[in-house]
C-alpha cells in the first residue's frame, strides 16, 4: 500500500509542469435560469476543459492562447462563447435531448465526467422525470425507469418499504440494497424491521424521506466498476442523488412553490363470488370463518341452518336470533374492499434559490401528508433544507448542506399471522358479513373487540371477548405509529493550490432517530411481542416502544490533479487521491410490557411483564485509500484505473485490510476514425473490469451469550424467571478466522447514436463472480449449535442491459420522444459450502413453511417449501379412499422470484406548451406466492370457489394402481373439500402451497402525466415566470395473465425476501394534480 | 512553496493511519457477553429439560397417546401419525439450549463446583434419555460440543444406555451415579434461587438422581432385564439406608419443573395464550377410558368441562370439531390458571407405579400392590384431590384399585393408571406404550405418516440434523422400526 501511495505522489510531480495561464469563471444555466451540474467546457481546438460543479459554476485556467469555450451539457445543446479579454461569463443553454451521448454524468465521489470517457454503464434520471407522476417515493418514482434494477414495493398502504437490487444479488447473508449517497454523503436507506417476519406493519425504508421535488437528479451506477472508489458497499451498486442547489442569476431571486393533491383507491383485489355466504358443507353457521355456506336465496330450513335450531341463539350482523327465527342471509359484494378507505396525498412545496455564481444559497420547505388506504393510517413527511455555497477567495471556497426531515408513520399491522395481523383477520370475513355494521360497532358493549367469531368469557377480564380481532377494531385500538427525525448534512471545503492541483475536503453526517409505539389493546386477541427477539408475550394487552438511531459519519480527503498534453500532445491525465473514514452506529432499545391493567392507558408503567425487552448496539469503522488515474488520448481513447484499500473494524486484525482495483476502458471509434455519417453519428466501446470487497457485519468475531429463549411463534419462552436470569452460549460459532467477501465484475458497452444522435443505444453486457461470501451456514443441531460462521459459496450475475432514446418527430411546435429500456439477470448460486446444497436467507426462519432459500445451481431466493408427492410423470398423486392429495414432500423448490426480463418505455409527446407523457412496462416471469389468494380460497371466498359450487369436484391427478400402473382420478369431493383442503390453504407447515404460486409476468400503464405550461406574459405579470398545472395517474391498468391478484407486491419490502405476498394491504391506482409556479 | 503542502497532506493521511489501530478496535460486542457465572447457566438447562419435555415434543407424545386429539395444524397432522418439522426440538431444546449449555456448566464445574456438576450430570442423563427414547441412536458423546466436534457421531442406543468402554460411551446409569456422587462431595460454589426446583436442597437432587436410575432401569427392561432387577433393587437398599427416592405421596419432592403466569409453560401457551391457539383438545377415547374409571373428577382437574358434559373429539376424525367455547381442553393441572403449572418431570406417583411394575415382573423388592396404590394415591393427590375425596374413591372402585387376574391383567392395571396419571408427560407414557404395548390404543380414523398400518415407533430424523452431519443413519429408519428397548 505505501508503494502504491508513493507511485501516486510522484505521479503528482511528474504531472507539474508550468504554463503562462489565466483563471477563468463562469455560470452554465438553463434559458429558465436554472444552474446547470456537470456541463463539460472546454477550449474549442483542444481537449482542456472541466465541468460545473453542483451549482452550474465552472473555474479553470487556460493558456493565454486559448480563444473559444465549448459549453454542453446532458440534455442540452451545446453552445460556443468567445473568451477575448473576460474572466467571468453567463452562459445560458437551451433544452436540446439529442446531446445524451455527448454528455456529463457524476460518478463515484461527486466527480464529474463526460460520458464519452467512461468505460462502464451509468444512467440519469432528471427532476422532471420523476416528479408529479403520482408517488412521492423517490424508488417508487425510478420504476420502469432504469435497466438493470429490479424495483418492488411491499404494497399499496401508507409509508410501505420499497425494494431496490441493481444486477441482482450479491451477497448471500448481508444487505444487497444499492449504496445511496446523497451529494457526495453515504446515507441510510436502511428498513428498520424489529425481525424479518410476518407479523408487523410495513415500515417505510429510509430514502423515503426524501423529498423528490428538491431532487435535481438521480445517478445510478448499476455495477462495481462506477462504483468502485465508494469502497465495500459498492458491489451492490449505488444510487447518486443531487439535490437542487441554490445559485441563480445575480440579483435575482428564483422561487418554485408547487402544490400537488392525489388520490389512491385499491387496485387488483382479487376478484370473489358473491353467491355462497358464511358456513361450511352448505350449512350456515354463525361461527365459521369459510364462506362454503348455503348459495344466498335458498330456502331456509332447520337443515340449511338458515332457521335456528333448538337450543340456539346466534348472533348474525348484529342481530341476536332466537330458536325457529329466519337468519337474514345475503351476500355483501364488497365487504372487504369496503375496509379499504381512499387514500389522499397533499403535497406543498416550495423552493427558493438566490446568489451569483460565487456567493449563493438556496432554501427548500417541503410537506406531504398522506392518509393511507388503511382506516387510521397515515404518513407525513416535513422536510427543510438549506444551502449555501461561497468562495472565500479566489481559490477557497465552501459550501454546506443542512436538511431536516420530520416522517411520521401510522400504520395498521399485516402479514398472516392472526395473532399479530389485523389485515389476516379481514381476509377471513365470510361473504355475509355486513363490514358496516362491524365498522360500526368494532367494540363489545364492555369496550372489548366484537367480531362475529363467537365471544368466548375471559377469566381475567371477567367479560366475554370475540375469539379473533374485528379488523376495525385492531385498526383503531391496536395502531403502530413511528415518528422520525433526522438530519443530513455536508459541508466541504475545496481549495485550489494552482490551476491544476486541488484539494478539498468533505464530510458528511446522517443521523435519524425513529420513536415506534405499537399498542395492544386489552381484550384484543393479538399476541405482544419483542420486535427484536420475536419471542412472544401474551394476549392481555401490551405496549412495544421501540427506538431506532443510526448515525453515519464520512470523511473524505480528496487530492486532484489534473494536466493535459503530458508526454505527447493530446494525451491528458487526471489523478485523484484520496482517504476516506466512515462510522456507522446503530441502537434499538426495544422496551416490550404485556399483562396491561388500566384500559386505554398506554405507558409503560401500566405493564406487568417487562421481560421481553431489549437493547442492540453496533458500530462499524472503516478507513481506506483509494486512487484513480483517468487517462484520455485526443477525446476518443480513454483509460481509468482504480483502486482502493480498506481497513475495516468488522474482521480480524490479520484480514482487515484489503484491496481491490479496477480499470475500464472505452473507445469513440468514430471520432477515432473521423466517421462522418449521418447514420452512425457517434459510437463507442467499452470495457471495464473490477474487484470489490466486502466486510462482515459487526461482531462475528467471537463466541457470545445471550438471554436465553426456547419456543417459537406457537409457545415461548423467555428468561428472566422471576429475578432469576438465564444465559445461554449463542446458537451461532463465531469465526475469528474471516476474510472479506468480493465480487469480481467484467462488463462490455457500446454507446452508439444514430441518424444525427436522433437514435441513441446504450447496450451492455456483464457477468458477476461473488465468493468468499460471509455466510452463517447450518452445522448439525447436534453440536448445540445451529449455525457456523464462515467464507464460504460462489454466486454469479450475467446479464444485459439495453436503453434506448430517441427523438422521432419533432417539428418546432411538435416533438415526440421516447425512452425505453430493457434489462435481464441470471443470478446462480455456484457454490454453498461442501455438503450443504441449501440454506434460509439469513434472518427468515419461514413463513408458514415456505422458507425464502440459497440453493446451489439456482438463482437465490428461491421457495423451498411442501409439495404433493407425484409419480415420474409428475402426476400428482391422489389418496384412493379420500380423493385428495396423497401427501406432501418437503423441501421442494415451490417459486423462483427471479425474472426473466423488465422492459420500460416512457413517451413524451410535446405540443406547443402542452405535454403527454405514458410511462410502460413490462416485467417478464419471476414467481410470486400469494397468500391472499390461499387464505381466499380456502374460505371460499374466491370467485373460482363459487363456480359449480354444488356440483362435486374432482382433483387433478392420478391413482397408484400399483406396479407402476396409474389411472386418472375419478373420485368426486364436494368443492369445500376440493378448494380447502385439496388445493391447500398457506396455514400451517404441513399444507402444500404450490397452487398459490404464480407466474408475475405483468404489464402496466404505470405512469401517465399531461402538463400544460403558462407562461408569465400569459398571465399578464413579470413576476411570475411560469405556470406548470399537471394532471398524473399511476398504475392506471395492469394486465398479469397468470396471477388473479396484482403480482406486483413483496410483502417483506426491503431486503432479501421477494416474491411473498403474505396478506398484505392491495397496491393503489393513483390519481392526482399539481401545480408548480415559477416566480 | 507550493509543493511543500503535497507532502504536509501526506503527512495527514499517514498520522490518521497510525492512530488507526485504536479506531478500528470497535469490534467487541455490547449485545451480548463473552462469558456468564454459572449461576446463570443452572437455570436455562433446567428450564430447557421441562420446556423440551412439554412444548413440540409433548405436545406430539400427548396426541399420539390420545390423551388429546389434533383439530387443525401440526397437532392434526401428528394424529395422523405424519411426525415431521420436529427440527426446532431437536436443535434449539435438546441440544442447543440444554445440552450445549450443560456442558459448558460441566466444563465450568467439574472437579470443583461440585453440586453444579453433580446437578448438571442428572440433567444431562435426563435430557439424553428424552432424544434417545424418542429417536433411537442420537449423539450423545460427542453431542453438544461443537467448537470441538463439528459433526457428532450417533451413538448405540444400548450403549447409551449400558455404557460401551471401546467406544468411549459412558452408560447413563453410571452418569447418574457420578452425579449422585458429585452432590454428597464439598463444593467450591453452590447454587441457590439458580436451582428453580429445590433451591440448592441437594439432598432432593440425590432423590431426583435415584429416581432417573428407577426411571432407566425399567425402561431398558425388555432387553437387560437383570439390569432392571439390579438397578432398583440397589436404588431400594440405598433407599432404606442413605440415599432416598422421590416417594412422598403428597408430592412435595417431586422434580417439578416450576412455570409462571409471567412465564407461562408450553401447554398453556400451545392451547390458549400463544398465536396459534385451538388446535387440540381432550380426545374421545381417553376420555372414554376416564369414564370407565369412574375417574371423573380427576379428569375435572386435568381438563376442562365448559359444557354439561365433558366434550371430546375422536382421533385423526374427518369431521368438525365442536365448537371453541365448549371444547374440553387441559384444565389447570397441566396449564395452571395462566400457564402457571409446572412441568412434572420426576414424580413420586411414577416412581410407585415403576415399582409396582418391577415388583410384579421381576421380582424387585416390595408389594406390588402396595405401591400400586400408592401410586394411584401420589397421582390423586397430585391433581388436588383431597385424602376425602382419595378415599371415596378407593371405596367406591375397590376393583380398579386393587391389583387382581393374572399377571398381565395386573400389569395392564399399573399401566392404565401410571398413563391416567401423566396427564402432563406424555413422553412417559409413549415410552411406556411402546415398551409394554399398555395401555390399549385404537387406531386414529385416518393414518398416513411413514407407515399407516404401524403406531410409531421412533421420531424420524430431522432434516437438518440429516443435511448437515453424515453421520445420521441414512436412509432414516422409518417410524415403523423400533427402538433397542422397544417392542
Amino acid at each position: 500500500m505505501k508503494q502504491l501511495l508513493l507511485f501516486f505522489a510522484m505521479s503528482l510531480f511528474i504531472l507539474h509542469a508550468a504554463g503562462q495561464s489565466r483563471t477563468l469563471t463562469g455560470l452554465v444555466r438553463d434559458d429558465k435560469g436554472n444552474p446547470i451540474q456537470s456541463a463539460s467546457v472546454f477550449i474549442k481546438g483542444t481537449s482542456l476543459g472541466t465541468v460545473t460543479n453542483a451549482d452550474g459554476v465552472f473555474n479553470f485556467s487556460v493558456p493565454d492562447n486559448a480563444r473559444t469555450l465549448v459549453i454542453s451539457s446532458v440534455g442540452y445543446g451545446s453552445t460556443e462563447v468567445s473568451i477575448g479579454k473576460n474572466l467571468r461569463f453567463d452562459i445560458a443553454l437551451s433544452v436540446a435531448k439529442e446531446t445524451e451521448l455527448q454528455g456529463v454524468v457524476v460518478t463515484a465521489l461527486g466527480i464529474s465526467k463526460a460520458k464519452r470517457t467512461l468505460g462502464y454503464a451509468t444512467q440519469t434520471v432528471r427532476n422532471e422525470d420523476i416528479i408529479d407522476k403520482g408517488d412521492g417515493s423517490l424508488l417508487n418514482a425510478l420504476q420502469g425507469k432504469l435497466a438493470g434494477a429490479e424495483i418492488t414495493g411491499a404494497s399499496g398502504s401508507a409509508g410501505a418499504s420499497t425494494n431496490i437490487i441493481l444486477r441482482g444479488m450479491t451477497s448471500f447473508s448481508f444487505n444487497n440494497q444499492p449504496l445511496f449517497v446523497i451529494d457526495g454523503v453515504p446515507i441510510s436507506n436502511d428498513l428498520d424491521q424489529g425481525t424479518i417476519s410476518l407479523y408487523s406493519d410495513q415500515s417505510a425504508n429510509r430514502s423515503m424521506d426524501l423529498n423528490i421535488n428538491n431532487i435535481e437528479s438521480v445517478n445510478v451506477m448499476q455495477g462495481p466498476a462506477a462504483a468502485a472508489l465508494y469502497g465495500s458497499r459498492a458491489s451492490r451498486g449505488a444510487i447518486i442523488i443531487t439535490t437542487k442547489k441554490g445559485s441563480g442569476k445575480k440579483n435575482t431571486v428564483n422561487v418554485v412553490y408547487n402544490t400537488s393533491y392525489t388520490i389512491q383507491k385499491i387496485y387488483g383485489f382479487p376478484e370473489l363470488q358473491n353467491e355462497y355466504g358464511q358456513g361450511a358443507n352448505g350449512i350456515f353457521s354463525s361461527i365459521s370463518t369459510f364462506s362454503y355456506g348455503p348459495r344466498v336465496g335458498s330456502t331456509p330450513t332447520l337443515a340449511n341452518g338458515l332457521i335456528v335450531a333448538p337450543g340456539q341463539n346466534p348472533v348474525v350482523n348484529g342481530v341476536r336470533y332466537n330458536p325457529g327465527d329466519v337468519i337474514a342471509y345475503q351476500d355483501f359484494p364488497s365487504n372487504l374492499e369496503d375496509y379499504f378507505e381512499t387514500g389522499t396525498m397533499l403535497e406543498n412545496n416550495l423552493t427558493i434559490n438566490s446568489g451569483d455564481a460565487r456567493n449563493n444559497y438556496g432554501l427548500s420547505v417541503g410537506s406531504s401528508k398522506q392518509d393511507g388506504i388503511l382506516p387510521n393510517s397515515s404518513f407525513k413527511k416535513n422536510n427543510v433544507q438549506f444551502s449555501a455555497s461561497s468562495y472565500l477567495t479566489d481559490r477557497l471556497s465552501i459550501k454546506g448542506t443542512a436538511t431536516y426531515f420530520n416522517t411520521i408513520q401510522q400504520g395498521v399491522t399485516q402479514g398472516s399471522n392472526g395473532a399479530y395481523s389485523s389485515i389476516a383477520r379481514l381476509f377471513s370475513t365470510p361473504r355475509s358479513i355486513d363490514m358496516g355494521y362491524y365498522k360500526d360497532h368494532y367494540t363489545t358493549p364492555g369496550g372489548y373487540n366484537n367480531w362475529y367469531v363467537p365471544n368466548v368469557f375471559s377469566s381475567v377480564l371477567k367479560d366475554s371477548i370475540s375469539a379473533a380481532d374485528n379488523p376495525w377494531f385492531a385498526a383503531y385500538k391496536n395502531p403502530i405509529k413511528s415518528n422520525l427525525s433526522r438530519l443530513i448534512g455536508a459541508l466541504t471545503i475545496s481549495y485550489d493550490l494552482n490551476n491544476w492541483l486541488n484539494v478539498s475536503y468533505r464530510a458528511g453526517i446522517d443521523t435519524y432517530t425513529d420513536r415506534r409505539k405499537r399498542t395492544v389493546a386489552i381484550g384484543s386477541t393479538q399476541v405482544v411481542r419483542s420486535t427484536s427477539t420475536g419471542a412472544s408475550g401474551t394476549t392481555t394487552g401490551g405496549i412495544m416502544e421501540d427506538m431506532f438511531y443510526r448515525s453515519e459519519l464520512n470523511g473524505d480527503l480528496l487530492i486532484t490533479a489534473k494536466k493535459n498534453d503530458i508526454f505527447i500532445p493530446g494525451l491528458n491525465a487526471n489523478l485523484l487521491l484520496g482517504q476516506g473514514v466512515n462510522q456507522r452506529k446503530f441502537q434499538n432499545i426495544s422496551e416490550v410490557g404485556y399483562g396491561l391493567t388500566v384500559p386505554g392507558y398506554y405507558n409503560i408503567t401500566n405493564s406487568t411483564n417487562l421481560s421481553l425487552s431489549n437493547e442492540t448496539n453496533t458500530l462499524r469503522r472503516l478507513f481506506g485509500y483509494y486512487g484513480q488515474l483517468s487517462l484520455g488520448y485526443n477525446n476518443y481513447l480513454f483509460l481509468e484505473m482504480t483502486a482502493r484499500n480498506d481497513h475495516s473494524s468488522t474482521l480480524p486484525k490479520k484480514h482487515n485490510s484489503f484491496f481491490y482495483p479496477s480499470v475500464s476502458g472505452s473507445f469513440v471509434f468514430t471520432d477515432a476514425f473521423k466517421i462522418k455519417s449521418d447514420l452512425l453519428s457517434f459510437g463507442k466501446v467499452r470495457m471495464s473490469y473490477a474487484k470489490v470487497g466486502n466486510d462482515a457485519d459487526p461482531y462475528l468475531l467471537s463466541n457470545v451469550y445471550a438471554s436465553a429463549s426456547y419456543g417459537n411463534n406457537v409457545a415461548s419462552y423467555s428468561f428472566p424467571y422471576g429475578t432469576v436470569s438465564g444465559f445461554s452460549a449463542s446458537s451461532t460459532i463465531a469465526n475469528p478466522d474471516l476474510r472479506p467477501e468480493f465480487t469480481i465484475s467484467k462488463e462490455f458497452g457500446a454507446n452508439i447514436g444514430l441518424f444525427k444522435n436522433a437514435i441513441n443505444i446504450d447496450a451492455t453486457y456483464y457477468s458477476q463472480l461473488s465468493k468468499d461470501q460471509i455466510i452463517s451456514v447450518a452445522v448439525p443441531g447436534s453440536t448445540g449449535y445451529t449455525t457456523k460462521i464462515a467464507n464460504l459459496g460462489k454466486m454469479t450475475n450475467k446479464g444485459i442491459e439495453l436503453t434506448v432514446t430517441a427523438t422521432p418527430f419533432k417539428t418546432k411546435d411538435f416533438s415526440w420522444t421516447l425512452s425505453g429500456n430493457f434489462s435481464a439477470n441470471r443470478n446462480k448460486v455456484v457454490e454453498i459450502a461442501p455438503g450443504v446444497t441449501s440454506f434460509g436467507i439469513t434472518g427468515v426462519t419461514s413463513f408458514s413453511g415456505n422458507i425464502p432459500s440459497i440453493v446451489k445451481g439456482k438463482p437465490y431466493g428461491v421457495i423451498v417449501g411442501g409439495k404433493y408427492i407425484t409419480n415420474a410423470n409428475g402426476d400428482r398423486l391422489i389418496d384412493s379412499t379420500t380423493g385428495s392429495y396423497l401427501g406432501f414432500v418437503a423441501n421442494q423448490i415451490v417459486a423462483d422470484p427471479n425474472k426473466d426480463w423488465i422492459a420500460g418505455l416512457t413517451n413524451t409527446f410535446t405540443y406547443k406548451n402542452f405535454s403527454l407523457s405514458v410511462l410502460l412496462d413490462y416485467k417478464k416471469g419471476g414467481d410470486v406466492e400469494s397468500f391472499t389468494v390461499a387464505a381466499l380460497r380456502a374460505n371460499g371466498s374466491l370467485k373460482e370457489t363459487g363456480v359449480d359450487r354444488d356440483q362435486p369436484k374432482i382433483l387433478p391427478g392420478v391413482i397408484d394402481m400399483g406396479g407402476g400402473k396409474y389411472r386418472n382420478n375419478n373420485i368426486q369431493i364436494p368443492a369445500q373439500t376440493y378448494w380447502n383442503a385439496g388445493f391447500g390453504a398457506q396455514t400451517g407447515g404441513a399444507n402444500s402451497n404450490e397452487f398459490v404460486v404464480f407466474d408475475a409476468t405483468c404489464f402496466r400503464v404505470r405512469e401517465l402525466s399531461i402538463s400544460y405550461d403558462l407562461l408569465g406574459n400569459a398571465v399578464g405579470t413579470k413576476l411570475i415566470k411560469n405556470v406548470r398545472l399537471t394532471v398524473y395517474g399511476r398504475n392506471l391498468f395492469f394486465y398479469a395473465p397468470n396471477c388473479p391478484v396484482d403480482p406486483e407486491l413483496s410483502t417483506q419490502g426491503a431486503g432479501n425476501v421477494r416474491g411473498m405476498e403474505l396478506l398484505s394491504a392491495p397496491n393503489t391506482r393513483n390519481m392526482g394534480v399539481s401545480l408548480r409556479v415559477n416566480f | 512553496m507550493k509543493l511543500i503542502r503535497i507532502p504536509l497532506l501526506l503527512l495527514t493521511i499517514s498520522l490518521i493511519t497510525s492512530c488507526s489501530k485504536s479506531f478500528l478496535d470497535v469490534n467487541t460486542d455490547p449485545n451480548s457477553p463473552t462469558d456468564v457465572p454459572i449461576k446463570t447457566l443452572l437455570p436455562v438447562s433446567t428450564v430447557g429439560l421441562g420446556w423440551a419435555s412439554s412444548n413440540e415434543l409433548g405436545r406430539t407424545a400427548a396426541i399420539l397417546m390420545q390423551y388429546n386429539a389434533g383439530i387443525s395444524g401440526n397437532a392434526a397432522s401428528y394424529d395422523q401419525w405424519i411426525l415431521s418439522s420436529l427440527d426446532n426440538q431437536w436443535n434449539s431444546e435438546i441440544y442447543h439450549g440444554t445440552l450445549n449449555n450443560l456442558e459448558i456448566l460441566l466444563s465450568k464445574t467439574e472437579g470443583s463446583s461440585f453440586a453444579y456438576s453433580g446437578i448438571a450430570k442428572l440433567e444431562k442423563a435426563y435430557i439424553i434419555s428424552i432424544a434417545t427414547d424418542l429417536w433411537g441412536d442420537v449423539p450423545y458423546t460427542e453431542a453438544g460440543k461443537g467448537l470441538i466436534y463439528p459433526q457428532p457421531r450417533f451413538d448405540l442406543q444400548q450403549d447409551i444406555y449400558l455404557g460401551n468402554s471401546s467406544k468411549g460411551v459412558q452408560s447413563l446409569f453410571s452418569l447418574v451415579r457420578e452425579g449422585i456422587a458429585d452432590l454428597g462431595k464439598a463444593s467450591v460454589k453452590s447454587p441457590s434461587d439458580d436451582d428453580i426446583v429445590y433451591n440448592g436442597n441437594l439432598s432432593k437432587w440425590i432423590r431426583a438422581g435415584n429416581s432417573l436410575l428407577l426411571k432407566f432401569a425399567l425402561q431398558v427392561s425388555n432387553v437387560a432385564p437383570d439390569t432392571t432387577k439390579a438397578v432398583i433393587n440397589a436404588v431400594l437398599t440405598n433407599a432404606a439406608t442413605t440415599t432416598p427416592f422421590i416417594d412422598a405421596i403428597d408430592g412435595s419432592l417431586d422434580l417439578n419443573i416450576p412455570f409462571s403466569s409471567a412465564n407461562p409453560n408450553a401447554y398453556y401457551l400451545q392451547d390458549f395464550g400463544g398465536s396459534i391457539p385451538n388446535t387440540e383438545m381432550l380426545g374421545n377415547r381417553f376420555l372414554a377410558l376416564e369414564r370407565v374409571l369412574n375417574d371423573s373428577l380427576r379428569l375435572s382437574k386435568m381438563y376442562t368441562k365448559p359444557a354439561p358434559t365433558f366434550i371430546g373429539y375422536d382421533n385423526a376424525s374427518p369431521f368438525a370439531a365442536p365448537a371453541i367455547g365448549i371444547r374440553s381442553v387441559y384444565g389447570n393441572y397441566v396449564t395452571g390458571t395462566a400457564g402457571n403449572a409446572p412441568v412434572r418431570l420426576l414424580t413420586a406417583f411414577r416412581n410407585y407405579f415403576i415399582l409396582a411394575e418391577a415388583a410384579l415382573m421381576f421380582g424387585t423388592t416390595g408389594d406390588a400392590n402396595t405401591y400400586y396404590q400408592n401410586g394411584i394415591k401420589a397421582a390423586m393427590k397430585s391433581v388436588g384431590l383431597t385424602d376425602a375425596e382419595i378415599t371415596a374413591y378407593f371405596t367406591a372402585n375397590p376393583t380398579i384399585v386393587t391389583l387382581t387376574g393374572t399377571t398381565a391383567d395386573k400389569r395392564l392395571q399399573i399401566l392404565v393408571q401410571k398413563y391416567v396419571s401423566s396427564v402432563g408427560n406424555a413422553i412417559e407414557s409413549y415410552n411406556d406404550y411402546r415398551r409394554t404395548g399398555l395401555p390399549v390404543l385404537i387406531k386414529p380414523l385416518v393414518t398416513q405418516g411413514d407407515d399407516p398400518n404401524t403406531f410409531p415407533k421412533r421420531f424420524p430424523y430431522t432434516s437438518n440434523e440429516g443435511d448437515a452431519n453424515p453421520n445420521q443413519p441414512s436412509p432414516r429408519p422409518l417410524t415403523n422400526v423400533k427402538v433397542w428397548w422397544g417392542l
